[in-house]
């Protein structure tokens, strides 16, 4: 199982605040593919009829999860290929692992997956003395550094070209350079000979298609290709809910994920792949495998408060525009979903209260809800979290949090229904501000629990004479 | 727009509370464009506070104050997005299993309006006559700017103000950090956020930053205060409550309506 | 399968396909749109050509234009000039066993500068009678040590700049993928003009409901291998070609090979 961390989000985010390098690559990045994407999607002669569209087919298809993917596996056992559906990320892993053993497997190389990330699939499989190799350049990277990724789309976006190059020509004996273009050649030469060796691919799914039995792999690089095309097994993770019924749904789709991604209208290479080689054919793998993972997905598909964020497509939009994201980067989140997204998926695929930090640290400014191509509601559904942390939830297992918070706001609750007591604590509360010798009308210093605001603000003591009295001399 | 013009007062409690004078600008305001104005004496908070921070039962104790307090109330004017927003958009889904309280929200929440929108929708007035001199940027609240779909309706009224130079800042629509209890509780992060907001708002060479929410200008003050930044943050309703020569103010001193 | 049954609300047991969900015939509209793009004019077609060329050269695509299939081979020979060997020492070129790119001759065009030709495909001249194992593994050597892929392609859809290539035997996808310079030979009435337009025939058109369907594997290539993982800046040539051509032959004789 990966690690799971999202107990230390304060700490975590706290590391990423004061580290200068990192705050200097997010704002960058954020500035840029942000104007970027909104730039594509004004290019767009009807960015919002796609929106719905794109919605309404990704929700048909959620709703009828159960006869897409029965058709997607029929359709991929008729060409020779296997599919295994996993209740969880063991069982997930065991059957990778399985499929390894059985094949003598020594060498992997991976396309970027998240779903692989989820079920802790490098670190099983190194467990068992099989080598794994990343070969996105950015995963890559990342994986020389013994880091997680830290984005959905761009992993290493956290590290500077300085800090690549040092960590190549600390790893990969070249001479230190930051040169992007020597950097990228330098990752494409040690990978190439990885691909050629390498006796099993691993790849995730970007969207599959039900009606035609098919997952598809999206990528700029061609790593996926490499690696669903040169070993000799493929195995390919997805996660349930990312299937799509028609083929033509993946026209909308497939365009409003290269776009929320990176501003592209089509990614560089889209792969259909539903089965093995063929016996007349020259190339592709000799085996082919889908792990179909549902890992707390269906208790989110059951509940219809947060069904709709199993429409996302991952392609990382709210990321690039969220101020929380921007300041703490993807590390801090403390698992492999991360931003605003990660956020609402997070607490539902760990636990509510383990991952409460992710839940309350948004300043629900709705960025994320404006920019994701399919307009899920995440605002909405970290609201619907809180609640659940608020006051407990059976169904999710859920503890409440923060007792002392919940009889503050019951007493608040008793002040407003009571206009009259609500004014007299408003009053006294400006008294009680007023109370110690030298009070000037700025508070400089609050005590616990609002102690975090006066650390870099001032705030405005109440003013003794509320606009309800005020009101009384303006008639 | 000609008739007699009339509308209820929601002074949320920030503003109630620690800006009471944001209300008497606003009330400035609206006289002047000769709005009788009612404030109903029961008001005490929309509720919002305590649903974003997750608590909805206490929230619905608000809502059903609130609705109660204005259900016969016209049309109601509140000088902060979020506090429209939290009544249109969120008290229907605090009552969705609940008809009877539904159909009140609804009713009361498509009477509410945000006093730009009020002005410029609909009152239809771009120009209330107001002075200000000094170069003034706008920063565009969340729920104001995305929940109510609120942009140009400020915007048109900081232009229509005689003598003022306005500039737009970079990432106006970006959050300000604040985020009600978030501000509270992840100081850190939220300070961080709020500082690329400062920098805008001084990059831009504005003397005053205006908006529409008192949070976010608590925020955007709290940190100008502390750094000793000049630069003045300021209620939209004090911007345009500054007077002008150029439009007379014949109502001055409207006759108050009989309120409940 | 069992708890996504009962997440939805389902009995347990396979569910009947609710009505819709997936289509048994095309609408209307989209026979249509098939119909309009096979009937197209020919100087809707050089549009085409031309908002192809417009999308490729951002993208780093090259886009050239002959009259007939003698002129593509010339258009060839010059790219393979014109191309280094990235990992050998050796130039070569590794070509589909498919009728357009046969039609070129390369073997001949290329035989007075020395570059071989290897056609990569089973069965292929000098693999008769070889095992199949051996073959493939015959191949895939050839191919990985080719610096220039030569391909056709089903279809190029001119709005993305995107070819679209389905895998069948004496078609495999390493030409596209694994040497440094990719080139497809297309002919001017394969190009569509959109994504639209290209999933309407590949669900749609004649031949894919023969039963080809998308075959195994469907590839869909939209420029030369690149990244930008590295602070944003974009650098061609990450694990695949890091050049990618689109050679058209546009003459009135030209039509779809395959």
């Amino acid at each position: 199982m990966t690690r799971i961390r999202t107990e230390l989000f304060r700490q975590e985010a706290g590391k990423a605040l004061n580290n200068r390098h990192l705050q200097e690559a997010l704002s960058d990045f954020q500035e840029r593919i942000s104007k970027a994407t909104a730039t594509a999607f004004s290019s767009l002669s009807d960015a919002e009829g796609l929106r719905l569209e794109a919605r309404r087919a990704r929700m048909r298809a959620i709703e009828n999860l159960d006869v897409l993917l029965d058709r997607l596996a029929d359709k991929i056992l008729n060409r020779g290929g296997r599919v295994f559906f996993a209740r969880d990320a063991r069982e997930a892993v065991e059957y990778c692992l399985e499929t390894a053993r059985r094949l003598g497997v020594k060498k992997v190389v991976k396309g970027k997956s998240m779903v692989a990330e989820e079920i802790g699939l490098n670190e099983a499989l190194q467990e068992a003395d099989i080598q794994v190799c990343e070969t996105d350049v950015g995963e890559f990277i990342v994986q020389l550094a013994g880091e997680p990724p830290s984005h959905i789309i761009a992993p290493a976006v956290h590290k500077t070209k300085v800090e690549v190059g040092r960590l190549f020509s600390e790893k990969l004996g070249i001479p230190y350079t930051d040169d992007p273009v020597a950097l990228t050649r330098a990752a494409r030469n040690a990978l190439r000979q990885r691909f050629l060796e390498a006796d099993m691919g691993i790849s995730g799914c970007n969207l599959a298609c039900a009606e035609t039995g098919h997952i598809t792999t999206v990528s700029n690089e061609g790593n996926i290709r490499m690696a669903s095309t040169l070993p000799r097994v493929h195995i390919a993770i997805m996660g349930m809910e990312r299937i799509a019924a028609r083929l033509e749904d993946h026209d909308v789709l497939l365009r409003l994920l290269c776009m929320g991604a990176a501003g592209q209208r089509l990614a560089g290479y889209v792969s259909y792949l539903g089965g093995p080689r063929q016996p007349d054919q020259e190339d592709g793998p000799d085996e082919f495998h889908l792990v179909v993972l549902d890992n707390g997905r269906s208790r989110i598909l059951a509940d219809e408060d947060f069904r709709e964020i199993l429409c996302c497509i991952r392609c990382a939009a709210c990321l690039n525009v969220c101020p929380v994201y921007g300041k703490i980067g993807g590390h801090a989140y403390g698992h492999v979903y991360c931003g605003p997204v990660g956020s609402v998926l997070t607490p539902l695929l760990v636990g509510v209260n383990r991952a409460k930090d992710l839940c309350l640290g948004e300043t629900l400014c709705g960025a994320c809800r404006d920019a994701c191509p399919l307009h899920i509601d995440i605002p909405g559904m970290l609201l619907r979290l809180r609640s659940k942390l608020a006051d407990g939830d059976d169904g999710w297992g859920v503890k409440r949090e923060r007792p002392a918070e919940k009889l503050f706001f019951t007493l608040w609750a008793g002040l407003v229904r009571s206009p009259g007591l609500y004014a007299l604590a408003l009053t006294a509360a400006a008294f009680l501000q007023r109370l110690p010798p030298g009070a000037k009308d700025t508070i400089t210093r609050l005590p616990y629990p609002f102690h975090e605001w006066t650390q870099s603000r001032d705030i405005k003591r109440l003013d003794g004479r509320a606009f309800r009295k005020r009101w009384k001399e303006l008639r | 727009m000609n008739g007699r013009k009339e509308a209820t007062l929601f002074v949320p409690c920030i503003i109630d509370g620690m800006y009471p004078e944001v209300g008497e600008a606003m009330v400035e305001v609206l006289r002047r464009l000769g709005v009788e104005l009612c404030y109903p004496a029961g008001q005490t908070c929309c509720g919002q506070p305590a649903f974003k921070a997750g608590y909805r039962k206490e929230a619905v104790v608000a809502a059903r104050h609130f609705i109660r307090t204005f259900e016969s109330a016209g049309t109601v004017v509140c000088p902060s997005g979020s506090c429209v927003a939290m009544v249109r958009h969120r008290y229907p889904e605090l009552f969705r299993d609940d008809p009877g309280w539904l159909e009140k929200a609804r009713a009361v929440g498509g009477r509410v309006f945000e006093l730009t929108e009020y002005l410029v929708d609909v009152l239809g007035i771009e120009d209330v006559g107001a002075r200000y001199r000094g170069k003034v940027t706008y920063h565009d609240s969340c729920d104001l700017l995305r929940g109510l779909g609120v942009r140009e309706q400020p915007r048109k009224l900081i232009g229509r103000v005689r003598d003022v130079e306005f500039v737009e800042m970079k990432d106006s629509e970006r959050c300000c950090g604040f985020g009600g209890v978030f501000s509270f509780k992840y100081g850190d992060i939220s300070t961080a956020i709020l500082k690329d907001k400062v920098r805008n708002i001084l990059d831009s060479g504005a003397d005053t930053v205006v908006g529409c929410d008192m949070g976010c200008l608590m925020n955007i003050q709290g940190i100008l205060s502390r750094t000793r930044h000049p630069v003045r943050a300021m209620h939209i309703a004090q911007l345009l409550a500054g007077s002008s020569d150029a439009l007379p103010s014949p109502a001055r001193r409207v006759p108050h309506p009989p309120c409940r | 399968m069992q708890n996504v049954r009962r997440a939805l609300g389902f009995p347990p047991g396979r569910r009947e396909v609710p009505a819709g969900l997936f289509r048994d015939r095309p609408d209307r509209e989209v026979l249509r749109a098939i119909h309009d793009a096979k009937t197209r004019s020919r100087d809707s077609r050089l549009e085409l050509l031309e908002l192809l060329r417009e999308r490729a050269g951002p993208l780093k695509i090259g886009v050239t234009a002959v009259e007939d299939a003698g002129a593509a081979a010339l258009a060839v020979a010059r790219l393979v000039r014109e191309t280094c060997p990235e990992w050998g020492v050796e130039k070569r070129v590794a070509v589909w066993r498919h009728p357009l790119p046969a039609r070129l001759d390369l073997t001949r065009i290329l035989a007075d500068s020395d570059v071989p030709v290897f056609t990569a495909g089973l069965c292929a001249p000098g693999l008769e009678g070889m095992p199949a194992e051996e073959s493939l593994e015959h191949i895939r050597k050839n191919v990985v040590e080719s610096c220039i892929g030569v391909t056709a392609a089903d279809y190029c859809v001119a709005d993305t700049a995107t070819l679209v290539m389905k895998t069948r035997p004496g078609q495999p996808r390493m030409l596209s993928l694994v040497p440094s310079v990719h080139i497809a030979v297309i002919t001017l009435d394969q190009i569509l003009a959109d994504l639209r337009e290209l999933y309407a025939f590949l669900r749609w058109e004649a031949r894919e409901r023969e039963d080809e369907g998308l075959t195994n594997c469907l590839t869909m290539v939209t420029g030369p291998s690149k990244t930008a993982d590295i602070e944003l800046s974009m650098v061609h040539g990450a694990h695949g070609p890091r050049e990618l051509h689109i050679v058209v032959i546009i003459g009135p004789a030209a039509s779809t090979a395959n």
